[in-house]
């Protein structure tokens, strides 16, 4: 059996590769398993706001504060994942003026730049804002990619020597002499990186401590070592409309309520959200009145909205905590504190510490506390530096570039290209094979795909992820069988066309959710390019229509299939 | 947009000249990618460098953020034929897409220094020099056809030294239209004005003097109202600019005119195209929806009104074959099987259809050097099916096709117009 590692994380979301990232730049050795992809669990189902902490001016002030902090420093350290847009917190004419002053303030006291726009002004920034609109304020909210700043982490947690497992289900948690002393996980296709048909096998990875970063998940890893964590899940629903309607994070200003939120994101916007607790984080009813909520209420916001095109929708779950005894009723006054949970403290269980609840937007901090915690628990005295080093492909880079002349691609996808890449689009870009675009919606070409299986395996939603290929207009109607190309000659037929069929199954899982007007004359179409010319409508069933016609039951994956 | 006017559904946002930020990025939604526009799209039929009309407008919009303001050189090889639109079976708004971000790229990234950019900025403001021209005609036409200056045109600002420059009239249709004091026809209930563009004004006016007998005959009183080019070579080369200030005085005074009770008519299928179509989708004018509401090709006019096919059955001309091509503007209009259906009743006429291909010129994009090549590989289907054909002329409704269509054949060619009077008239 291998030596024990320092530090074994399990959970590939935001915190564990920012704790993973953070042990690792600190010289600790370090271990990440996760089940799924990096992201699969509610960091791959999150609606892309970096916060200024201006949602939470009014209840949260504690969190409020930590946003704009974690906000100023994300924009250093990972400017390639962040775009700057702004938000604004639109009051509409019947919105509460008291609850718009209290939202100033807050911000006021809270340190978060806040400047209060006229409705001419509101709607100069944003045109295609109701006419309805009272007056708004303006604060620096800003868009963030989790999908490439949680990557991110991961590769520059490997380059600090950390290995990273993906498709590494946590399968038990091993208890000796009253101590946690590591896990056991199987690996869906072997260790290393993921080749679909390639044959499964265990292993037990001890380590000195053991940290559960599984989010919503969290009180599963906590039950296999005998310790209750009492996460309460909440699902919201998001989703994705075709274009960008608006550039600026538009929040409704008014007290807590469903659908109050519109961000842009990449090419897309994303809408937003319920606050619903369930049971179960995998299993859970995908409902339709979540989706015309959507609609229906943010289009009083953004009236273009009622007309404009949805893409696809998905659910994620709020992996929300609260101590034991606390008994809140309704999950939106539930905190959005994170928690550390010492189980040697709390449940006389040494090696172990879970972290629970908290936001993406500070995953950062919160990796740096139980990071402290751990190194303290470990004797280790090296401070945390996650807040100074520039993640890769965030070293100086400019989007200002002769995208023709340097990488031979037409301006808008070179620009797309080099947005997504950052710093690393020389690395990526410069090559001197052929170079076609390989999915058109977003500017995706070949070398990026190459790039992603490189660092991906045969796994095609990992390099969705990394690339954002087959996330479009088309939903990867004309790009899954091209990604799906790019892993051969390396690997062979059978794994392709595993690797293929996962993909296009995953596609259709948030697409089900959009299928009216051009959504449903897309999903045609693509079912009938498929289906003809490329035979995917054979047995076994690319898609679980079953799933779908029940209504209200739930189409989840089992961790096959990952993020949106 | 203008806050007082608009309202909450989707509007294109008025380009110039306060703001240069068209928002055509919701127009991505009705795209799913069938790539049609791309397989009807004559320049990428022939110029593999060319991405085609779906890049060109759903996907290069779809990727743009606010400050974005770079687009595609690729959009000047763009000729502007607008075939994508009719193709497109979900509605995108694509030579819109394609006209404003043409406009942008040649606002914001073309070297206004450039020969390029002059020269595109003089082909695009025919009119003006046509206006020069026509002062001196004869002049004007021995300078134009003599070979040493079309060496220098072609040497030094890149206009191709292979066409023969249009001959300019002695006289101007207006010119005709005021020694002959106007109209001859009076009437308060059957009025039209008349929108002849540049061409049938400065080149062809026997095509407008046509229109008038034509129209005269069936009893409308014809106004000819003062007008400015229609837009269509400024659309076609970026200069929304000069558009504008032309589509300014062209609404203006068209407006004027329909408040008079008369509707408009063209005898150029890109004019009538441009008044109807490209003007309500770039201009954010008083007046422009309607004016766009009440423009009408010619023929298409007394079609709708008037028992023209009637008429046209007691008629007959000098016998003579004619080889039609439709102008694809007129396809754009649903004018492609007009001309066609109405001399089948002509007796002596005969006309053949040559096919749905473009001819290739699209206005000034074949008079282009760098274009040349483009534009005659664009037109041999064109006229290879002319060939074929045998006739004793060509006929067409759009000027430029007619200059393509005589170029690549020899054959002389008429306007429907021309011989419809002929039938009625003379």
């Amino acid at each position: 059996m291998a030596d024990p590692v320092d530090v074994l994380v399990v959970g590939g979301g935001s915190t564990g590769c920012g704790i993973a990232r953070d042990l690792a730049m600190r010289g600790l050795s370090v271990t990440l398993v996760e089940q799924g992809n990096l992201t699969h669990g509610t960091t791959g189902r999150m609606h892309g706001l970096l916060h200024s902490g201006g949602r939470y001016a009014v209840s949260d002030q504690a969190s409020a504060r930590e946003c704009i902090e974690e906000n100023r420093v994300l924009r250093d350290i990972a400017g390639h994942c962040v775009e700057t847009t702004g938000g604004l917190f639109v009051q509409l004419e019947d919105d509460p003026d008291e609850y718009f002053e209290q939202k100033l303030e807050g911000c006021r006291e809270c340190d978060i730049p806040a400047e209060v726009l006229t409705a001419e002004e509101a709607r100069e920034r944003e045109p295609y804002l109701t006419r309805e609109v009272k007056r708004a304020i303006a604060v620096p909210d800003g868009a963030v990619d989790p999908f490439r700043l949680c990557v991110a982490n991961a590769a520059d947690a490997v380059e600090h020597g950390a290995r990273v497992e993906t498709h590494a289900p946590v399968t038990d948690v091993l208890v000796e002499g009253g101590e946690v002393i590591g896990v056991e996980v199987e690996h869906e296709s072997g260790p290393g990186k993921r080749v679909h048909t390639k044959p499964g096998t265990t292993e037990e990875i001890r380590a000195d401590h053991v940290i559960n970063a599984t989010g919503a998940w969290a009180g599963r890893v906590g039950e296999m070592a005998g310790v209750d964590v009492e996460v309460r899940p909440s699902k919201g629903v998001m989703m994705i409309m075709n274009v960008r309607q608006v550039d600026t994070v538009v929040n409704r200003c008014r007290p807590k309520g469903d659908a109050d939120i519109v961000v842009p994101h990449e090419t897309t916007a994303i809408l937003g959200t319920t606050d619903v607790e369930v049971e179960d984080p995998e299993d859970y009813p995908e409902e339709r009145w979540e989706v015309d909520l959507m609609i229906e209420t943010l289009s009083q916001l953004v009236p273009i909205l009622s007309e404009a095109r949805t893409i696809r929708s998905f659910w994620g779950v709020r992996p929300l905590y609260e101590p034991p005894g606390t008994g809140t009723t309704d999950p939106t006054d539930i905190t959005r504190d994170f928690f550390l949970l010492d189980h040697e403290d709390r449940d006389s269980l040494p090696g172990m510490t879970s972290i629970v609840g908290g936001k993406f937007t500070t995953y950062r901090l919160m990796a740096e506390k139980i990071s402290d915690h751990v190194c303290e628990k470990l004797g280790v005295s090296a401070a945390c530096r996650t807040a100074e080093e520039p993640l890769p492909g965030s070293e100086d880079f400019s989007v200002l570039r002769e995208y023709m002349d340097e990488f031979g691609l037409r301006s808008p996808i070179g620009r797309r290209s080099v947005q997504r890449l950052g710093s690393r689009a020389d690395e990526v870009l410069k090559t001197a094979e052929p170079n076609p675009v390989v999915c058109d919606c977003e500017a995706v070409t070949r070398a990026e795909i190459r790039d992603a299986i490189e660092g991906a395996g045969s796994d095609l939603n990992a390099v969705r992820i990394r690339t954002r290929a087959s996330m479009g207009n088309c939903q990867g109607g004309f790009c899954c069988h091209r990604m799906a190309s790019e892993l051969h000659p390396e690997y062979d037929e059978e794994t392709v066309s595993a690797a293929w069929d996962e993909l296009v199954q995953e596609r259709w899982k948030g697409e089900r959710h959009a299928l009216w007007g051009e959504g449903l004359s897309q999903a045609a179409l693509n079912y009938q390019l498929h289906g003809t010319t490329m035979s995917l409508d054979r047995e076994p069933a690319v898609a679980d229509f079953a799933a779908f016609d029940s209504g209200t039951e739930t189409a989840t994956d089992g961790g096959k299939s990952d993020g949106d | 947009m203008s806050d007082a006017e608009s309202t909450d559904e989707f509007e294109p946002v008025q380009v110039f000249p306060e703001s240069e930020e068209m928002d055509l990025r919701p127009g991505a939604d009705d795209c799913y990618k069938c790539s049609t526009c791309d397989s009807e799209c004559p320049v990428a039929a022939v110029d593999d460098e060319f991405p085609g009309p779906k890049f060109q407008g759903p996907e290069q919009w779809r990727l743009k953020r606010k400050d974005d303001t770079e687009t595609d050189d690729s959009v000047m090889s763009c000729s502007n034929c607008m075939r994508c639109d009719s193709a497109c079976p979900s509605g995108v708004p694509l030579s819109q897409m394609h006209n404003t971000a043409r406009g942008s790229f040649v606002e914001n990234q073309m070297d206004k220094l450039s020969r390029e950019y002059i020269r595109n900025r003089i082909l695009s403001n025919y009119g003006t020099l046509a206006w020069f021209g026509s002062k001196v005609p004869r002049l004007a036409n021995a300078v134009m056809s003599s070979s040493v200056v079309q060496t220098v045109n072609e040497k030094v600002m890149g206009i191709t030294a292979e066409r023969e420059f249009p001959e300019f009239a002695e006289q101007t249709f207006r010119e005709w239209w005021s020694e002959r004091d106007g109209a001859t026809v009076q009437s308060d209930e059957k009025r039209v004005a008349y929108f002849h563009g540049c061409y049938s004004n400065y080149n062809t006016p026997e095509v407008g003097k046509a229109m008038v007998r034509v129209f005269e005959s069936f009893g409308y009183e014809v106004m000819v109202p003062p007008q400015k080019c229609s837009g269509t070579p400024m659309f076609a080369n970026g200069m929304l600019p000069d558009a504008r200030r032309a589509a300014e005085t062209n609404v203006a005074e068209l407006s004027a005119a329909i408040e008079d009770g008369a509707d408009i008519i063209a005898s150029c299928t890109s004019c009538s195209l441009s008044l109807r179509q490209e003007y309500p989708e770039l201009f954010d004018l008083e007046g422009i929806e309607d004016v766009s509401a009440h423009t009408y090709e010619a023929l298409e006019y007394l079609r709708i009104h008037e028992d023209l096919s009637g008429a046209l059955e007691e008629s007959e001309v000098d016998p003579r074959k004619f080889a039609y091509h439709a102008p694809c503007h007129a396809r754009n209009q649903g004018l492609a099987g007009q001309a066609i259906e109405l001399l089948d009743g002509v007796e002596g006429a005969e006309a053949e259809d040559v096919g749905d291909s473009c001819s290739g010129i699209s206005g000034t994009y074949g008079w282009k050097e760098e274009k040349y090549d483009t534009s005659m590989k664009i037109g041999a289907e064109m006229f290879h099916h002319m060939e074929e054909a045998e006739p004793d002329a060509g006929m067409t409704e759009c000027p430029t096709c007619a200059m393509q269509m005589e170029h690549g054949t020899g054959y002389e060619i008429r306007h429907p117009l021309e011989v419809i009077a002929e039938a009625l008239v003379e």
